[in-house]
C-alpha cells in the first residue's frame, strides 16, 4: 500500500510541432516519459490506477507557451533531479524549464 | 506549408513519436510503408511495426511511414498541389524507391489508390517507371493486380532480406521485379497471364523463371524471429492503445469459416522467457501502460498460466495492465480467470460463433456452451461487468432453429449470470483459403430475413445488447476478398467516383460494377472449378538460409 506522496512541480514549454497535441495527449506523453525514466511514481487508487499529477491552466491547442504540472512520487525528488531524469525522455518540442 | 490548425487531429500528421527513426536518405534505399487507413488505426497494426523495424535495421535502408489522411487534409493537399508526405522526414511519396502497403483489410483497397494519388504516384503498375508499389498481408491479391507491382505472400520477415538485397543489386524497376519474382513468396502479377477457359482460371507465366505455383512463406522459428523492441510510442491516442506482444502465431483449432487459421499456418509459439524479455524491454523503451498478449487463440498457448504468473509479478507493481484478447469457456473453470482479475479485465469475451450445438459442431468449433451455465457461479464471483459474445449468421445449412437458438441461449445465459451481455453478430463470408472457401455467400435478401428473425426473437430483452453487421458491407467484403483481376477496374471506378470521401457506400460499388459489365455474384457463388487465388498452393518455410541481409 502506498501511503505518503510527494509532489514536485515542473514547468513545461510546448513549442514547434508539439503545439498540436492536446492536454489529454500531454498527460499521456508525460506519464509514459515518467514510466520510461523508471521513477517511483505515485498511482491513484481505484480500479484504473493512474500516475497522479495535476496540471495548472491548460494551453490551447495550436499555441506555444508554458504550463505547470505537479507530479507525485512515493519518495522525495527535487525539481532539479526530476528534470535531469525526465529530460532525455521528452519528445522534441516539449522542454522542461 | 500546411496550416495544421485547419484540420481535425493534426497529431496524425506530425510524426516525431518516441522511437521513430529519421535517417538521411543519402546513399540509402528510401522506402515508405503504409497501413492504408487513418493514423490511429494504422498505428495499431503490428505487421507494419515489424516491417518498419526490420527495414530500418539495415543501415542502407531508410524506412518511413505514411497513413491515409483525413478527408479534410486530403482536400487541402489535392487543392494546393501538395504531395502527400511521409511522417518521418516529410518527403513526398513519389520520391521513394518503393512504397509498401499492408492490405490485410480488403475494404481498404480504395484507400490504397487515394494514398498513391495524393502522393503523386501513378495508380497503375504499368504507368510507373521507377517506383515499385509492393504489398502484403492480403490473402487473395488478384483484385489489386493492376495497381501493385509486387506482392509478398505470407510472412515478410522471411522475404525482407532478399528484398533489400535485390534493391541493392539492381537499380532498374524491371530488373528488380524479375529478380524478386524468382524468389519464394514474391508475386509479380504482370508476369502472369490469367484467363478463364473450360470453367477454370488458368495461370500462365509470361516471365518463365517466375515462381509457379506460388507458396505462402512462414517463419519457421517464431521464437527467434524479429520483434520491434524499440516500440514506436505515439503521442496521441490510437485505436488499440496498448502494446501487443505476440505469444503465438497461427491457431491449433480448425474452425471451418476461419481464414486467419489458414493464412497463419502452422501454429507456432514463442517461449515464456522470450515473451517475458520482449514485454519487459518494450515497457522500458516505451513506458506503455497496457500490454496485450496477442495470438489468435491466447488460451491455447501451452504455458499460459506460467506466462501469466511471470508477467503479473513483473508488472503488477508498475500498474501495467495486461489483457488477453479471447478466451475459451473452459478457462472460466480453471484458475486462469482468477489470475486475470489482476489484469484489470472487466469483461469476459467468448467467441461462440453459433448458439446451437449442432451448428457449432459443423463449424468445427470445439466449445461446450453448457459450461458457461455450469460456471455461472464462478462468473458471478469474478466481478465482471459484461460478457461479450461473438456469433455469426449466414452459414450454409443454417436452419431456423439455429437462429432461434440465439435468443434462447442469450436469455438463459443472462438469467444464469445476471450480467449484461453484449453480443456481436457477424455475417459469414466464405474467405479464400478457409476450409469453407468453396461455400456460397448467403444471398442478401435471405440474410435480411435471417437478421429480422434474430432481432425479432430478441426484442425487448433488457441487458442483452445486439449489434449485427450490415449485409451490404459483408457482401462487399466478400466480393473484394474473392474477386479476380477484372475487379481492378471496379476499384478504379469507385475511387474516381468517391474522390477522398467514404468508400463504403454500396451504391458507389453497385454503379461501378454495373458500368464495368460485371456480375458480382460469380465471385460469391463459386461459379468456376477453381478460384482467382488458386495459383497460390500451400505454404512452406523459407528454404533460404542467408535471407537476413546485413
Amino acid at each position: 500500500m502506498q501511503t505518503e506522496k510527494f509532489g514536485t512541480k515542473l514547468t513545461i514549454e510546448k513549442s514547434g510541432d508539439m503545439i498540436y497535441f492536446s492536454q489529454l495527449d500531454l498527460a499521456s506523453i508525460l506519464t509514459r516519459a515518467l514510466r520510461r525514466a523508471g521513477l517511483a511514481l505515485y498511482y491513484t487508487q481505484g480500479f484504473n490506477p493512474r500516475v497522479k499529477m495535476s496540471f495548472g491552466r491548460a494551453l490551447k491547442l495550436g499555441i506555444e507557451g508554458t504550463e505547470e504540472v505537479t507530479i507525485y512520487f512515493t519518495e522525495k525528488i527535487s525539481p532539479e533531479g526530476l528534470k535531469q531524469k525526465l529530460l532525455p525522455q521528452m519528445p522534441q518540442g516539449l522542454r522542461i524549464i | 506549408m500546411i496550416d495544421f490548425r485547419l484540420v481535425q487531429k493534426p497529431q496524425r500528421y506530425i510524426g516525431n513519436e518516441i522511437n521513430s527513426i529519421k535517417k538521411s536518405h543519402h546513399g540509402k534505399i528510401p522506402i515508405c510503408i503504409s497501413y492504408p487507413d487513418l493514423y490511429e488505426i494504422g498505428m495499431s497494426n503490428l505487421g507494419l511495426r515489424l516491417i518498419y523495424g526490420m527495414f530500418n535495421e539495415f543501415e542502407d535502408v531508410a524506412c518511413e511511414r505514411v497513413f491515409l489522411p483525413g478527408e479534410d487534409l486530403a482536400k487541402i493537399l489535392a487543392g494546393n498541389n501538395i504531395k502527400l508526405f511521409s511522417l518521418e522526414t516529410k518527403t513526398a511519396l513519389d520520391s521513394f524507391e518503393a512504397v509498401g502497403f499492408n492490405l490485410s483489410c480488403e475494404l481498404n483497397s480504395v484507400n490504397l489508390l487515394k494514398i498513391l494519388k495524393l502522393g503523386g504516384i501513378p495508380l497503375k503498375a504499368s504507368e510507373r517507371k521507377e517506383l515499385i508499389v509492393f504489398a502484403g498481408g492480403i490473402a487473395n491479391p488478384e483484385p489489386l493486380a493492376e495497381f501493385v507491382d509486387l506482392f509478398y505472400l505470407g510472412e515478410f520477415e522471411e522475404g525482407i532480406g532478399k528484398f533489400v538485397e535485390t534493391f541493392r543489386k539492381y537499380k532498374d524497376k524491371n530488373e528488380r521485379l524479375k529478380a524478386l519474382s524468382e524468389i519464394d513468396g514474391f508475386y509479380v502479377p504482370q508476369f502472369y497471364n490469367v484467363s478463364i477457359s473450360s470453367n477454370r482460371y488458368n495461370f500462365d507465366r509470361l516471365y518463365k523463371p517466375a515462381q509457379f505455383p506460388l507458396k505462402r512463406i512462414y517463419v519457421e522459428n517464431l521464437d527467434k524471429s524479429y520483434y520491434p523492441l524499440n516500440w514506436l510510442t505515439p503521442h496521441t491516442q490510437i485505436i488499440h492503445d496498448r502494446v501487443p506482444v505476440e505469444i503465438a502465431r497461427g491457431c491449433p483449432n480448425s474452425c471451418t469459416f476461419c481464414q486467419a487459421r489458414s493464412i497463419y499456418k502452422p501454429y507456432r509459439e514463442k517461449k515464456v522467457s522470450t515473451i517475458y524479455n520482449i514485454a519487459k524491454t518494450i515497457y522500458k523503451n516505451s513506458g506503455y501502460e497496457n500490454i496485450s498478449l496477442l495470438s489468435l487463440s491466447a488460451s491455447d498457448y501451452s504455458k499460459i498460466e506460467e506466462l501469466l504468473d511471470v508477467l503479473i509479478s513483473e508488472f503488477k507493481d508498475k500498474r501495467v495492465g495486461l489483457s488477453l484478447p479471447s478466451l475459451r469457456i473452459d478457462d472460466t473453470l480453471s484458475s486462469l480467470y482468477r489470475k486475470l482479475l489482476f489484469l484489470k479485465k472487466t469483461s469476459l469475451t467468448v467467441a461462440l460463433e453459433a448458439a446451437s450445438d449442432g451448428l457449432r459442431e459443423k463449424l468445427g468449433k470445439k466449445i461446450d456452451a453448457n459450461k458457461l451455465f455450469e460456471t455461472a457461479k464462478i462468473i458471478k464471483s469474478l466481478n465482471l461487468r459484461t460478457i461479450k459474445l461473438y456469433l455469426m449468421i449466414g452459414f450454409p445449412e443454417e436452419t431456423e432453429e439455429d437462429l432461434f437458438a440465439i435468443a434462447s441461449f442469450l436469455e438463459k445465459l443472462q438469467i444464469n449470470t445476471g450480467l449484461s451481455i453484449n453480443v456481436s453478430i457477424n455475417i459469414f463470408v466464405p474467405k479464400p483459403f478457409s476450409l469453407w472457401e468453396t461455400k456460397w455467400m448467403c444471398r442478401e435478401e435471405i440474410l435480411e430475413e435471417k437478421i429480422k428473425l434474430v432481432l425479432g426473437s430478441l426484442k425487448r430483452r433488457r441487458n442483452i445488447n445486439v449489434s449485427i453487421s450490415q449485409t451490404k458491407r459483408s457482401i462487399l467484403e466478400a466480393i473484394l476478398s474473392r474477386a479476380d483481376r477484372n475487379f481492378s477496374r471496379v476499384i478504379m471506378k469507385v475511387f474516381e467516383a468517391c474522390g477522398y470521401g467514404t468508400t463504403e457506400d454500396w451504391q458507389l460499388w453497385q454503379t461501378a460494377i454495373k458500368e464495368c459489365g460485371l456480375d458480382y455474384k460469380i465471385y460469391l457463388e463459386s461459379s468456376y472449378e477453381n478460384f482467382p487465388w488458386s495459383f497460390i498452393d500451400g505454404c512452406k518455410a523459407s528454404a533460404s538460409q542467408n535471407n537476413r541481409g546485413n
